[in-house]
């Protein structure tokens, strides 16, 4: 009895000292305050240092918090009980919470760097006039190849994946929109089409790709074609920029028959209490400098024009990660198709990863 | 025989090396000067410093070790008193039932559980934060503890209980110098698995975690996204040593407890 008595008074006291040293913790932090910005945001996708640079300037201290997919940022975000300010979700989850009324407008005035971005990453199909969102990152789908691994045959269009030469060597990402996506594009047609003869098409196409494919995987696909398990890949661009950097026998090539082309947009959750500071958030983070300093940190395109021109030229200048605007021209956004389409291509895309070889 | 013993310590060895090796993987390239772990450049302590210089990563491990030491506390009791109750019960059907209702909960899926305490927690308008981790947390190892503490009271002879009783002993006495004491071990044994749970947890937290509040697991999950960083590497095996020591110096406080008792016996 003794010693559990002991045991269980130990325990609080320890516990109480941690609860101590967090509350001092956190008031030297300023998180006690009332000036609080609450950020959510992919892990990772920020520079530490442009917060406390943020902080220091406006005198707000920010929360910030961190998820790692658009539906899981969703459902946290739906159910309430949080209070973010700010969130970066992907295009078609814009829509979706646009749809469902879970963010709140934001007001162009206040944020005047706006200017900066890019004007073919305004206006898109998921938010017109970017009433709910601002570009915070952009990048594409496309192929990451081994040139050591596939000695000459570096593809230039999704058609090269067809390759019989090929056998065994694709790994995909497991997306039912991007390789549905893909398929589609090979054959000329839009990667939003509804049309179900050339969905069957589409699927139809996949099929005969089997032989190719050696596996049809999640995140670890970075590390799988890192380790040169596989010839080519088929991923999007921030995570082959950052394989790229690790292996350099790689490259990474936007098919020339298009592709799509993907955003993370702040936007302002309907939960937000610090709208004001929000808005001076979003705009701290347009300032080109600022921006820049971001996208070197992470490593993904930026859409602000007046940024690019501060980064490295070899950076600002690789075509692969910043592709003019003939190339750009080419790609397109998903739509969002509905509920009962998406099924559909789940459906389709089930199909052939049941396929047999 | 000589060979046969042979055998069985490179078995051992193997097993051991197995499970310890990926920690040790881990270990070795939180040392690295490069920022992957395909190749190892250089030595450095850049790692450690930038996980000690990071205030935030600091208050999300205080946050979960005091998590994880209430949670197991409090669900110890709970589970403690439920474990008694559950045995108190007279009869077998309905203590079957409330075991089944028990094991249930053990086996259900993290997902589900974390889920529905995220509608239940919205729905009551408790902020998520501090208060719902710690509450889930309670709630998922009250059932682990009951499991654990429930042989030991099964193994317990009823003519103890009696026999206190005969000499007048009050049902508090009972509980606290005759049950307690003979349930020490299953206590023990709760109240540790309990705190590895709660330490480890991901998806029930994942749900519960908001407005600031959050644990390592859900930390660690979404930078992973971006490919493990170096810093992970340091973190991981700062809190394995600490584990580390921490078993090490239960162990040979009981040696000396164990030492102690033995002590007069000797002479």
């Amino acid at each position: 009895m003794k010693k559990l008595i002991q045991l269980f008074v130990a325990i609080f006291l320890i516990s109480g000292i941690i609860l101590f040293a967090l509350n001092r913790l956190n008031a030297t932090q300023g998180y006690s305050g009332k000036n609080v910005l609450n950020i959510y945001n992919w892990g990772d996708y920020i520079d530490p240092e442009l917060i406390d640079q943020f902080e220091k300037e406006s005198g707000i201290k920010v929360v910030y918090q961190t998820f790692d997919s658009n539906e899981a940022m969703l459902t946290k975000i739906e159910q309430g009980g949080t209070t973010y300010d700010i969130a970066v979700p992907s295009d078609y989850a814009i829509a979706k919470m646009i749809e469902e009324k879970l963010v709140l407008p934001i007001d162009q005035k206040k944020v005047p760097n706006l200017k900066n971005i890019d004007p073919r990453f305004l206006d898109l199909s998921f938010d017109p006039g970017n009433r709910y969102s601002i570009p915070y990152f952009w990048g594409t789908v496309g192929i990451v190849y081994n040139q050591k691994l596939i000695d000459g045959k570096e593809p230039t269009s999704w058609k090269d994946l067809w390759d019989p030469a090929l056998k065994n060597q694709i790994l995909l990402a497991d997306g039912a929109r991007e390789v549905m996506g893909m398929s589609l594009n090979s054959l000329g047609y839009s990667l939003n089409e509804t049309d179900e003869t050339k969905l069957q098409e589409a699927k139809a196409n996949l099929m005969e790709l089997t032989p190719n494919v050696k596996a049809i995987v999640g995140d670890e696909i970075k590390l799988l074609l890192a380790n040169e398990e596989a010839g080519i890949g088929v991923v999007w661009s921030g995570d082959a920029n950052e394989i790229m950097s690790e292996n350099e026998n790689l490259n990474y090539v936007i098919p020339k028959e298009g592709s799509n082309v993907w955003f993370d947009n702040i936007v302002i959750p309907k939960t937000a209490k610090n709208v004001k500071g929000a808005h001076e958030f979003i705009n701290f983070m347009l300032d080109p400098k600022n921006a820049a300093k971001n996208a070197d940190y992470v490593g993904y395109s930026t859409p602000n024009e007046a940024a690019l021109k501060l980064l490295d030229r070899d950076v600002r200048e690789d075509k692969r990660f910043y592709p003019d605007k003939q190339v750009t021209d080419t790609l397109e956004v998903y739509e969002n198709l509905g509920k009962e389409m998406l099924a559909h291509y789940n459906e389709l895309f089930l199909e052939f990863k049941m396929h047999k070889k | 025989m000589m060979k046969r013993l042979k055998l069985a310590n490179l078995y051992l060895i193997g097993v051991f090396i197995i499970l310890y090796a990926p920690i040790l993987y881990l270990a070795f390239y939180s040392f690295n000067s490069a920022d992957n772990m395909t190749n190892f450049d250089s030595f450095t302590w850049d790692w450690y410093k930038e996980v000690f210089q990071d205030s935030r990563l600091l208050i999300i491990v205080l946050n979960t070790l005091v998590i994880a030491l209430l949670s197991a506390a409090i669900s110890t009791i709970i589970g403690v008193l439920g474990a008694i109750g559950i045995q108190a019960v007279r009869k077998k059907r309905i203590e079957t039932s409330l075991l089944t209702l028990n094991s249930i909960l053990i086996v259900s899926p993290d997902v589900i559980i974390g889920a529905s305490f995220l509608i239940f927690f919205t729905m009551l308008g408790i902020k998520l934060g501090f208060t719902s981790v710690l509450l889930s947390h309670i709630a998922f190892s009250v059932p682990i503890v009951v499991i654990l503490v429930l042989p030991k009271l099964q193994e317990m002879s009823p003519t103890l209980v009696d026999a206190a009783r005969d000499l007048g002993a009050s049902r508090l006495d009972v509980l606290t110098k005759v049950i307690l004491p003979y349930i020490t071990p299953g206590i023990f044994a709760g109240f540790f698995t309990a705190l590895t749970y709660s330490l480890d947890d991901f998806a029930v937290t994942f749900f519960v975690t908001g407005n600031g509040f959050t644990t390592l697991s859900v930390e660690i999950y979404s930078l992973a996204r971006q490919g493990i960083s170096m810093k992970i590497n340091a973190l991981s095996t700062v809190i394995f040593l600490f584990t580390f020591l921490l078993v090490i110096g239960y162990y040979f406080l009981n040696q000396r407890s164990a030492m102690k008792l033995s002590r007069p016996e000797v002479k």
